[in-house]
Order: structure tokens, then C-alpha cells, then sequence
């Protein structure tokens, strides 16, 4: 384009149609306006010509592109104010010229440059309705310099065509911002779903459902097994929709499965968790969430609830209860429960299903119309309760109208299933898929040591537990391994259990199967909390609450059965070998 | 559990011979503590030490944690298997400088 001024006999239409590829091709709208003011400019044989963009608002004018005496790009001035916002305001292009005297003008370039400007062309840009802004130009190069009605007509024509190129091209740079928006929202989305725990075995006895109503989610749940083979489990859901619940989800989310590590009850650990969204979330969102424990030996669930919907519960007689919320939601205030924590609930599913769930579920449309509420979705569970825990959620969400239109809220549902344990139970010869304690014969024992509850004896214990070690020929390095975890131990009942009184009655017994070395340790004391016996954070360096920690890393198994006489605490520790 | 300190030169050696439990870790901790009161770089001698539980482990720290305070340098030496395999376990291996001589010790603490 560049040999358009220098050609005279340049055909407008030529002119224009380059202009509108210009802008079609250029990446860079800047660069591709200020060419076609330069050609403008040369082709109306103005000296000077400026194009005005008007702001997102419609409330300012600034000046995109100019050639000439002055440069005024940047100039920003209030879309009512010269003569170019007067033909703005006006949406009418004008031809001006006496200057001088026009109440409009704004003298204070011409004072400030010497230039002397004596007519003014002005052609508002506008699409349809749309008001872009405007080309002005100054003075006509030739004769008395001033513009004929025809320099007008030729800018307006012209001035049609760069605002329609104008315009595609915004388009064409919002389409290309909205693309990559939606790729960073869909990127938000899989990480998202990455926070979501996998999809357990069939008879894994928790199972969860989550559907964004949009991309990204406010809605979550988790849940992870502890090392003590006790799952702990959450779900939640965060005020408000879009990105800013979804980021506030996965930072609950991860808090979560952080301070679950550590924190093993579900009162404190919701504390926890409130306490540090109240440090740094935005005011007014909030979280409702149920934070629980399950212990799938014993089919107990101990839960604790920050203001969420009242989780229900399935008997195995079909009896249904419902659990509303003693506590508000999690971020709105640390003051708001005490030390000890959020209110805890214990309950014995006893085979039952204990089910917790999003206001998405139950407000959720049915295929009439009608929202679900807590009896249609009641409904939904007794029937499919012959059906595998998973199958009968989705058969929940299958009710919900996932059709047209978004859905109105996200969709989230847990289920903790008692059942399999209890079929467990009852068909205990029921071949398992996965044989974890793999039954090796009798447990033989090697020796049983009573001591007193003193330090001076544990030296004893320390050596009987390598000798028996030696005995069975296990590796010389496992055997010291396995000596840590029963001094350590034994410390813990001698300081914790028998409170340091040196009268207290410790029996060990040491036994062996073909793949296992086994030690049980036996006291009288009072029963101790078995959920307040973890091991401490290493990250931590402090000296003490190191034992337990050594226990946990050292051996394979550490359990607390319970006491044929209900009295004093019987823990099991067994090491695999070979 | 005995111990024995000796001065040599720039720091003070504190060798333990026996195992450092429950019973004998509190005689431990005063041995180490008043010898990080004396304001010197402190070598443990840890080579005869055949048990050492995790009391043992903490008083260890804490001295340790007392004498970086102070600006001492407080440096294990010659610390046996069954010692290291206890520190391994509570991932103080890489928090403590071990070093495998006595030389090495006091080279590292200048």
C-alpha cells in the first residue's frame, strides 16, 4: 500500500478494498489504523488527519492514530467535547470551515504548536447503531485550505469502510479471547477433576458423584485411607458459582486432604480447615461442608457438620434419618465454635448407608418439571437399594435433567455404604478379590514377657525381640527394625498408659507365621483414645512425639484390638518377612 | 550408659558408650545440654552407642537446636548402624551434619 499516495490515479475503490484486507490480515489493529489514516489523509489531501476510538463506555475519546503537524496519539478528552466529540454526540459528519470561531474548537494545540488550523473534516465511524468513533481531518493541502462538500463525501465513504473493518476485527480479537479463556477455563476444570479422588473397587464402601453445572466447580468431595485403615471423607459446597468458587473449592479441597494426614477428628479438623479460609478468603463466601471418619471394621462413622444440608441415613430396615447442621458454615468466622472443635456425631451404620449431598441434587429438575427435593431423592435410594452403591447414585443423577440449558447448580453426592462390610461379615468365606491378609497358618509363639512398667526393663524386651529375631533366622535389619517399634512402644505404655508409675503390668508377646513377625503388647492401664495416638508432622523438628512415627514407618500393620475383658488396651504390630 | 568428655582443642568431644533409652536418654540430655552451656563447637561421638531410641533422638535435637541458636556447631561423628538406621527413620539424617571420623568432625566445625 504504500505507493497509494504516490499514485494519483489510485482508484477509491481500490483503496478501500485494501484497507478492509488490512485489517482482515493484520494481527494488529493499531498498526493497521494508523495506515489507513496516513492513506485517508494523502488520499483527501488533507495535512493532518486523527482517528478517534471511543472507550468501552462511551464516555471518553482517544485518539488511535493521527499523521501530520501534531502528534496527539493518546490524546484522551470527554466524548462531548470538541469538534469531533460534537460529531460523535451527534452521530453526524461535518465539515467545518471557519474554525476559529466555531465554539467547539479546542485552540490550545494550534497556541501550543505555532500550526494554524483552519478547517476541520469530520466523519463519525458507526456500525449499524454502534458508535466507534471518529476520523478528523485538518486542513486541505492545496488552494485556500479549506475542504469542499466533496473532501466530506469522500471521508464519509471511506470512513464507512474503516469502521466496518474496525469492527471485525474487534470481533475477531474478542473471538480469539474468548477462545483462550475457554481453554484456561477447561484446564481449570481438569485440574479440578483431578482433585477428586478415584473411583474406588465395587465393593469399596464410599463413592462419590460430582457434575459441574458449568466448566469448573464449587462443589467437591474426598476421601483417603488412613493408615490405620479408617477412611476419612468429605464433601462441600462453596457459596456463589464460576471461578471464584471453584478456586475457593480447591483450596478447601486441599486443606482438606493436608490437615487430614494429621488432624483424625472431624470436629477439629473442620475447625482447622475454618480457620484457615477465615485467614485468607474473600469476604462473604463461605463453605458448607461435612467433614467424617468411618471405620470399616466396625461400620461406625463419627461426622461433623459446618452448616451443610442434613445428610441422610438408610437403615437396613429402610428407616430414613436426616442430620441437620449444629454449626455454621466453614469462613465466616474462627470465633464462631470453640477449641474442642465443630460438634461431632457418632453414628453405627450397622450395614445401613449414610448418604451426603448438594442442594444441587434436590433442587435438581426432574424430567417434569419438578425439583427432586429430599423425598424424590429419598425414593431414588430405597429403590436402587438392591444395586451396587455406585450404580445407585448415578441412578440419582440420571433423575436430575442434565438436558437443555445449564444445569442450575452443581450436582454432588456421596455415598459411605455399610453394606459390604456387613455381607463381608455374614459370607465370610466369600473369596475377596484381593487377598491383602493372606491366611498363613497359626500364629506360633516364640516367647511372652511380663515386665513392670519401668525403663530400666525395656533393654530386656530389646534383646528377647532380637533373639527371637535370630531365631527364626529373619534378616538381621528387619529384626532391629521391629525392636525400635516395641521399645517405642512400650514407652508410650509405660509414659502415656501407666502415666511414668513404675507398678503397671506389661505383657509381650512375640509370634511368628510363615511371612509374619508378630508382637502383641499388652497393658492394664485406663483404655487410651486410640484416635489421639498419631504420628507427628516431620516437618516439625521438635524433640518428642517422635515413637509413634517410628512405629507407623516401621511396621506393616498397627491395630488396637479390643480387650477380652474390656480392660487396658491390647496393640498388634506384625512386620511381613520375606 | 556411660559418657565421657574430652576438650580437644577448638571443641568439645561428648562420647556415649551404650544404649541411649527411655532409662538413660534424660542422663543424656544433661550431659549434652551443659556442654552446649560452655559456648564451644560440640562433637557427639555416637561409634558406641548400639540402641538409641526416639528420647535419645530428641535430646539430641534439642541440644542441637539450642547450640545453632547460640552459634555453636554441634556435629555427630562416627555414628554407628543401629544409631543411624534411628535417625534415618526420623528424618534427621540430612538435618544433623554427620560426619564419619572424628578428623572430619573437627574439620567441619573449624
Amino acid at each position: 500500500m504504500a505507493d497509494v499516495a504516490s499514485n494519483p490515479t489510485y482508484d477509491q475503490l481500490e483503496l478501500l478494498s485494501e484497507m478492509g484486507r488490512d485489517f482482515a490480515s493484520s494481527l494488529d489493529i493499531q498498526a493497521a489504523l494508523e495506515r489507513a489514516v496516513s492513506h485517508i489523509t494523502d488520499y483527501v489531501e488533507a495535512e493532518g488527519g486523527a482517528l478517534f476510538l471511543l472507550d468501552e463506555e462511551g464516555s471518553t475519546l482517544t485518539c488511535h492514530a493521527c499523521v501530520g503537524a501534531t502528534d496527539i496519539i493518546g490524546l484522551t478528552l470527554p466524548s462531548d467535547q470538541g469538534i469531533v466529540g460534537r460529531c460523535v454526540q451527534n452521530d453526524k459528519s461535518e465539515i467545518v470551515r471557519d474554525v476559529q470561531s466555531d465554539p467547539n474548537f479546542y485552540g490550545k494545540f494550534d497556541e501550543k504548536t505555532g500550526y494554524t488550523t483552519r478547517s476541520i473534516l469530520c466523519a463519525t465511524l458507526s456500525v449499524k447503531d454502534q458508535r466507534i468513533g471518529a476520523i478528523e481531518l485538518i486542513n486541505k493541502r492545496t488552494g485556500d485550505h479549506l475542504f469542499e462538500d466533496s473532501d466530506l463525501r469522500l471521508l464519509e465513504s471511506m470512513s464507512a469502510s474503516a469502521a466496518l473493518a474496525i469492527h471485525n476485527a474487534r470481533m475477531a480479537e474478542a473471538l480469539v479471547e474468548q477462545e483462550r479463556f475457554a481453554r484456561e477455563l477447561e484446564l481449570a476444570a481438569e485440574i479440578q477433576r483431578s482433585l477428586l479422588p478415584e473411583r474406588g473397587d465395587d465393593d469399596f464402601p464410599i463413592h462419590g458423584i460430582n457434575i459441574p453445572a458449568r466448566t469448573v466447580s464449587g462443589d467437591f468431595y474426598d476421601f483417603f485411607q488412613m493408615e490405620d485403615g479408617r477412611i476419612c471423607f468429605n464433601l462441600g459446597d462453596v457459596s456463589g458459582k464460576g471461578m471464584n468458587a471453584a478456586l475457593l473449592m480447591a483450596k478447601t479441597a486441599s486443606l482438606f486432604r493436608c490437615l487430614g494426614k494429621t488432624v483424625h477428628q472431624p470436629g477439629k479438623l473442620l475447625s482447622r480447615i475454618n480457620q484457615e479460609i477465615c485467614e485468607t478468603a474473600a469476604r462473604g463466601m463461605f463453605v458448607t461442608m461435612i467433614v467424617g471418619i468411618y471405620n470399616p471394621r466396625t461400620g461406625i462413622i463419627r461426622f461433623a457438620n459446618a452448616g451443610h444440608e442434613p445428610p441422610l441415613f438408610f437403615d437396613t430396615s429402610g428407616d430414613v434419618s436426616s442430620f441437620p447442621a449444629d454449626a455454621p458454615p466453614a469462613g465466616i468466622s474462627p470465633y464462631l465454635v470453640g477449641d474442642e472443635g465443630y460438634p461431632e456425631e457418632e453414628l453405627q451404620l450397622d450395614g445401613g448407608a449414610f448418604y451426603i449431598f448438594t442442594d444441587g441434587v434436590t433442587e435438581g429438575y426432574l424430567a417434569d418439571g419438578s425439583e427432586m427435593g429430599v423425598d424424590g431423592l429419598t425414593d431414588i435410594l430405597h429403590a436402587g437399594k438392591s444395586q451396587l452403591t455406585a450404580s445407585r447414585l448415578n441412578e440419582v443423577v440420571k433423575k436430575i435433567d442434565l438436558g437443555a440449558g445449564p444445569l442450575r447448580d452443581d450436582i454432588t453426592i456421596l455415598a459411605i455404604d455399610d453394606g459390604t462390610r456387613v455381607q463381608k461379615k455374614l459370607n465370610p468365606e466369600t473369596p475377596k478379590t484381593q487377598v491383602i491378609d493372606l491366611d498363613d497358618g497359626d500364629e506360633d509363639e516364640l516367647v511372652q514377657i511380663d515386665i513392670p512398667s519401668r525403663a530400666d526393663r525395656l533393654r530386656l524386651v530389646r534383646s528377647a525381640v532380637t533373639q527371637a529375631g535370630e531365631l527364626c533366622d529373619f534378616d538381621g535389619e528387619l529384626v532391629q527394625n521391629v525392636v525400635i517399634a516395641v521399645d517405642e512402644a512400650l514407652q508410650n505404655v509405660i509414659r502415656h498408659a501407666y502415666g511414668n508409675h513404675p507398678g503397671g503390668e506389661i505383657k509381650i508377646t512375640i509370634s511368628r507365621t510363615a511371612s509374619k513377625f508378630i508382637v502383641h503388647i499388652r497393658d492394664y492401664a485406663d483404655s487410651i483414645d486410640v484416635s489421639k495416638v498419631k504420628p507427628r508432622d516431620l516437618g516439625d523438628i521438635k524433640p518428642g512425639g517422635l515413637g509413634t512415627h517410628f512405629i507407623r514407618e516401621v511396621m506393616d500393620e498397627v491395630t488396637f484390638l479390643p480387650t477380652p475383658d474390656e480392660r487396658g488396651n491390647l496393640l498388634r504390630m506384625v512386620k511381613q518377612v520375606g | 550408659m556411660k559418657h565421657e568428655i574430652t576438650d580437644q582443642g577448638g571443641a568439645l568431644i561428648v562420647s556415649f558408650i551404650g544404649d541411649v533409652d527411655l532409662q538413660t536418654s534424660p542422663e543424656a540430655r544433661n550431659v549434652l545440654l551443659e556442654c552446649v552451656a560452655k559456648g564451644r563447637s560440640i562433637l557427639v561421638d555416637l561409634s558406641k552407642v548400639g540402641y538409641i531410641d526416639s528420647s535419645g533422638v530428641a535430646s539430641l535435637v534439642e541440644s542441637f537446636q539450642k547450640a545453632k541458636k547460640s552459634g555453636q556447631n554441634l556435629v555427630l561423628v562416627s555414628v554407628s548402624d543401629g544409631a543411624l538406621r534411628v535417625l534415618k527413620l526420623a528424618r534427621l539424617d540430612k538435618v544433623f551434619t554427620i560426619c564419619d571420623t572424628l578428623e572430619d568432625g573437627l574439620a567441619a566445625v573449624g
